[in-house]
């Protein structure tokens, strides 16, 4: 089954269970010129867009997109590919923004949701990056050989990161990075809260074994 | 709980004891308090969190500007989005049967021709009959071996 079908079916209410478009926050409530869209909630804002309020969707997205790009970056392992992670989550987003159901998790959750799948989808289909191309990391040291050192622990972690499944990564991105708690990521990625568990723990245990050395 | 379980507690849940199940998070901390081996391993998952929290850069200024000016645009071009209760053809994205609207013309057409055939062919009249086709004359006219 596409992702694309997959992440939007599992956060979609059955049409028979569903209100109108607009009665979720009421999008019609209040006139596109008055609205707030700065202050609103995210809930509030993806009921505008599903009105056709595009500013209210670009402001949507100004909020999610540097947590989408982290997800895809976690996910893909590649700056450029987490680019078009993110904006392909947000563009499938705004085509579906009318099927989201509050009842069912945070438009956050959501977000990540539709990215973690794009970005599964890209990582099967790319070719293995090459070791040099790990995403450049800040050095937080300010001397020259801490600033090494913490370059060469990246670059391990990069190397360990590359050996795990998508799904593996991905079920980091969500829990460790995101911080969603296990039933709220495992919904994410559309599986059952052991089946999240069961990545993680496959995850950090090769992740540890591989980076022993360093983590000691 | 032992060593082996609180090392696997660890590898589920990570290092940050907010994250650890209530059920086990009492047997995991009096671990914590009696066991040095418990506190090795505490450590080093801390350490793990510490490496991957680092690995993790946000996009830069630029990048996001540039995310942020391609979706402005894309978003600008795309239709509004699909009512709700919208059927699978109104919404490619999410369809895997997508694919086949260019076709639906096409496939349109091709059904009333193969309609029109088939009122055709039941309401044109059939082949006249033969009399001189028929078993009677067929027979006479074979020639019985002697």
């Amino acid at each position: 089954m596409p992702n694309a079908l997959l992440s939007i079916a599992g956060w979609e209410a059955p049409i028979t269970e569903r209100s109108s478009p607009d009665a979720a926050p009421k999008a019609g409530a209040v006139p596109p010129l008055a609205r707030d869209r700065a202050a609103a909630a995210d809930a509030v804002l993806l009921g505008w867009a599903a009105a056709g309020d595009r500013l209210a969707f670009d402001q949507l997205a100004t909020r999610h997109l540097p947590a989408l790009y982290r997800i895809g970056l976690r996910i893909t392992g590649s700056a450029a590919e987490a680019e078009e992670v993110a904006q392909e989550a947000l563009l499938r987003a705004w085509r579906n923004a009318a099927r989201f159901d509050p009842a069912r998790g945070q438009v956050g959750t959501w977000l990540y949701s539709i990215a973690s799948h794009a970005a599964i989808d890209r990582a099967r289909r790319a070719a293995p990056l090459p070791l040099d191309a790990a995403p450049e990391t800040a050095d937080p040291a300010p001397d020259p050989e801490a600033a090494l050192a913490a370059r060469e622990r990246q670059a391990l972690l990069g190397a360990a990161l590359r050996e795990l499944p998508p799904r593996q990564r991905a079920a980091l991105a969500l829990s460790h990075d995101q911080g969603l708690s296990g039933a709220e990521a495992a919904a994410a990625l559309s599986i059952s809260t052991r089946a999240l568990e069961g990545l993680l723990r496959r995850a950090r245990f090769l992740l540890a074994s591989r980076l022993r050395g360093i983590l000691e | 709980m032992r060593p082996e379980t609180f090392s696997g507690l660890l590898d589920t849940h990570g290092a940050d004891p907010a994250r650890w199940p209530p059920a086990e998070a009492e047997a995991a901390r009096r671990l914590l308090a009696d066991s040095a081996e418990a506190r090795a391993l505490h450590r080093r998952a801390q350490a793990l969190a510490a490496l991957l929290d680092e690995s993790l850069p946000g996009p830069d200024a630029q990048a996001l500007a540039r995310m942020r000016a391609r979706l402005a645009q894309a978003v600008a071009t795309a239709p509004p989005p699909a009512p709700a209760g919208a059927s699978i053809w109104d919404s490619p994205g999410a369809s895997p049967w997508a694919w086949l609207r260019p076709l639906w013309p096409a496939g349109c057409g091709a059904l009333v021709t193969l309609a029109a055939c088939l009122l055709w062919l039941n309401l044109a009249p059939g082949p006249a009959a033969q009399p001189w086709l028929g078993a009677p004359p067929l027979l006479a006219m074979v020639e019985l071996p002697e």
